[in-house]
């Protein structure tokens, strides 16, 4: 069994790491919750389907708890600003190419506007942010981005060995976090 | 010396596309084409699978209109079972087919238009973008997102997934539609006709702002073709196919997927993937024609819906005749987008929409169907053959987009001969000739299902842009 790698969290940066001021109050936030985990990939391409892995066992974690959403979609579009929007905090939920495979990295997100390159058939976290803080003021307090590296794309719908590994820690990383949101 | 100028890829669009602009000597535009870059294989790999099957294999195609696919696939299989579905079954699915459009002409107008029409066709590139949008308009921007919202829940409710729904089947639809549902989409009618109303006025607000590119933008005489009713009305999902000509008289009228697939004739070119497809009794090119929203409002005489029916009467106001520049797709959409709303909350007021009756059942009966509904790009044709068995030997799919591409590659040339001159060119001017291409909303994933009968071509340059040696796979 190879060793997994430690969960990688950057404390330096506070968990709140942005506070949305509304400057739009016609949203009428018709479906609140206390968190939205979002979470993207492919399930057919091995470890890209870790997100929504994550996702449905964090379904099945919070399944009595109405304060906590879970969506996962292939990509992230930009008519999930509205989902975000509706959120106190939001824990996006990816595999990531960088890194050594295996690791779990958890960091704070802040907006960002993007650049000629924006898509619309798919947006970052960061992006995501933006859109919903134009479009809706939103009044998410805290988001993060929780991560597991990839040990490989190709087609299958079996994770690495080393995902594998480190689902536990992901799961237990995911777990805190959520509830260190809904005490917030 | 000549030139060549490359924009790879052309944004905002659905798939991945490339133009080209030859420039000659002098500076001025010789030559430009619109390339569909991309190549798949639905037709060759559905031979052998048992033709039930084809709807959601087919729909697999497209993740923005696999509902027209369903719909036209399913049509197909009717054919072959030589079955008539349920009236229910048949309410049901135009609903499904209009949600599908108004969420679809939301993507293209609100996600991928909207940043050259609200932002500018200048605007810095860095913010011609959805989040640039949100920003200067979030009204609008919600509006988008609102009616996206719309179409695709009643996608899932009716069909319980967004994408790839898997309802549609070969007879009908698999279950029939629940009260709750019904009372569901119900409620969410008046924010739709909010946000539409919405979009209408700031579209009509702007439109007059842009006669120049309304000038250029693909605006020429052509062809024109989209399904229509019995009473000349709109019509997406059942119908006959419609051809008028430049003038706007009716070259050929009642036109059903078989009779279709005996006039409508596929050419290819050495530069696209996406074929050309062209009215066979006038030939190739001169019997090229447009599809989509703009050619439905141009063909038939009445939307059916009040709301929508003022508007086409104020959109054919534009021109005498049919109206010409592709420009004007955007308008032809918005109006759409309102009668799929009005003739939804129709459906839904149907008294016999909650039947329970929903499927008709059938083995293979011939041994060869074809089957068309309008996709919110245009016309689609399914056409299979089976054996005894009912596994599929032969497919053929005849896309939007193919049925659009000889205008495209028109319309870009247009542009480019106008705004590209001594050679010289800005961000602004390419944004225009991309934005020509928009117009259309191409999908170029749906128009590349093809593999097998598309010539290559490949060309050989050296590092100063010289042609060194070419190869044409035809």
């Amino acid at each position: 069994m190879q060793s997994v790698p430690d969960v990688q969290v950057n404390e330096a940066i506070p968990v709140s790491s942005e506070i949305f001021e509304p400057r739009l109050p016609i949203f009428t936030n018709a479906n609140p919750v206390g968190c939205l985990i979002l979470a993207c990939g492919n399930t057919l391409r091995s470890d890209d389907g870790v997100g929504p892995f994550l996702a449905e066992w964090a379904a099945e974690r919070f399944r009595e708890n109405a304060d906590v959403r879970v969506v996962a979609t292939q990509q992230w579009t930009p008519d999930l600003a509205e989902r975000i929007a509706e959120a106190d905090s939001v824990l996006f939920v990816d595999s990531s190419l960088e890194s050594i495979p295996g690791r779990v990295s958890l960091i704070p997100v802040a907006a960002e506007a993007g650049n000629e390159g924006v898509a619309t058939h798919h947006l970052d976290a960061p992006e995501l942010l933006s859109l919903t803080r134009e479009l809706y003021g939103s009044r998410s307090a805290h988001a993060m981005m929780l991560t597991v590296s990839t040990g490989s794309t190709e087609l299958g719908e079996k994770f690495s060995e080393r995902v594998e590994a480190a689902l536990p820690r992901a799961q237990g990383v995911l777990e805190k976090t959520v509830l260190q949101f809904l005490k917030n | 010396m000549s030139q060549t100028i490359t924009i790879d890829p052309v944004t905002r669009l659905e798939g991945h596309g490339k133009i080209t602009i030859q420039l000659n000597g002098q500076g001025e535009v010789e030559d430009a084409h619109f390339h569909v870059t991309q190549v798949r294989g639905f037709e060759r790999f559905s031979e052998g699978r048992p033709f039930y099957e084809m709807p959601s294999l087919m729909a697999r195609i497209c993740g923005i209109c696999p509902v027209s696919h369903l719909i036209a696939s399913a049509k197909a299989c009717e054919a072959i079972m030589s079955v008539q579905i349920p009236h229910t079954a048949a309410q049901l699915r135009r609903m499904l087919n209009l949600a599908q459009m108004v969420q679809s002409h939301a993507l293209s107008f609100f996600y991928l238009a909207s940043p050259d029409l609200l932002l500018g066709m200048e605007s810095d590139a860095k913010l011609r973008n959805i989040i640039g949008v949100a920003a200067a308009k979030p009204e609008l921007g919600r509006a988008g997102v609102g009616l996206r919202r719309f179409g695709q829940s009643i996608i899932e409710l009716l069909g319980k997934k967004r994408i790839h729904p898997g309802w549609v089947v070969p007879g009908g639809v698999t279950e029939p539609l629940e009260p709750a549902k019904r009372d569901a989409i119900l409620a969410m009618i008046p924010e739709a006709y909010a946000n539409i109303g919405m979009a209408l006025g700031a579209y009509k607000q702007i439109a007059d702002t842009f006669r120049a590119e309304i000038e250029v933008f693909a605006n020429f005489p052509s062809n024109y073709m989209s399904l229509i009713g019995e009473d000349e009305s709109i019509e997406f999902t059942d119908g006959a196919l419609r051809l008028i000509d430049p003038a706007g008289s009716t070259i050929e009228d009642g036109m059903t997927a078989t009779r279709f697939t005996e006039v409508i004739g596929e050419a290819v070119e050495p530069y696209s993937y996406t074929k050309f497809a062209y009215y066979k009794p006038i030939g190739y090119p001169q019997g090229s024609y447009r599809v989509g929203p703009l050619a439905r409002l141009n063909i038939v005489k009445r939307m059916g819906t009040s709301r929508a029916e003022k508007e086409l009467a104020e959109f054919k106001q534009i021109a005498a005749g049919p109206v010409a520049s592709s420009f004007h797709y955007h308008h032809a959409r918005l109006v759409e987008m309102l009668y799929g709303v009005e003739k939804i909350e129709e459906i839904l007021n149907d008294p016999r929409i909650l039947d329970t009756h929903v499927r008709a059942t059938a083995g293979v009966n011939r041994l060869e169907g074809a089957g068309q509904a309008e996709a919110p790009r245009g016309t689609l044709h399914h056409h299979y053959k089976v054996d005894e068995n009912g596994k599929i030997t032969w497919a053929n799919l005849v896309i939007a987009t193919g049925q659009n591409n000889k205008a495209m590659n028109e319309g870009v040339l247009q542009a480019a001969k106008h705004y590209i001159k001594d050679g010289k060119f800005t961000d602004g001017i390419l944004n225009r000739v991309e934005a020509v291409v928009r117009t259309f909303d191409p999908c170029l994933s749906c128009s590349t299902h093809a593999f097998g009968q598309m010539p290559l071509k490949i060309v050989l340059l050296s590092a100063e842009g010289e042609i060194l040696d070419h190869a044409i796979r035809s």
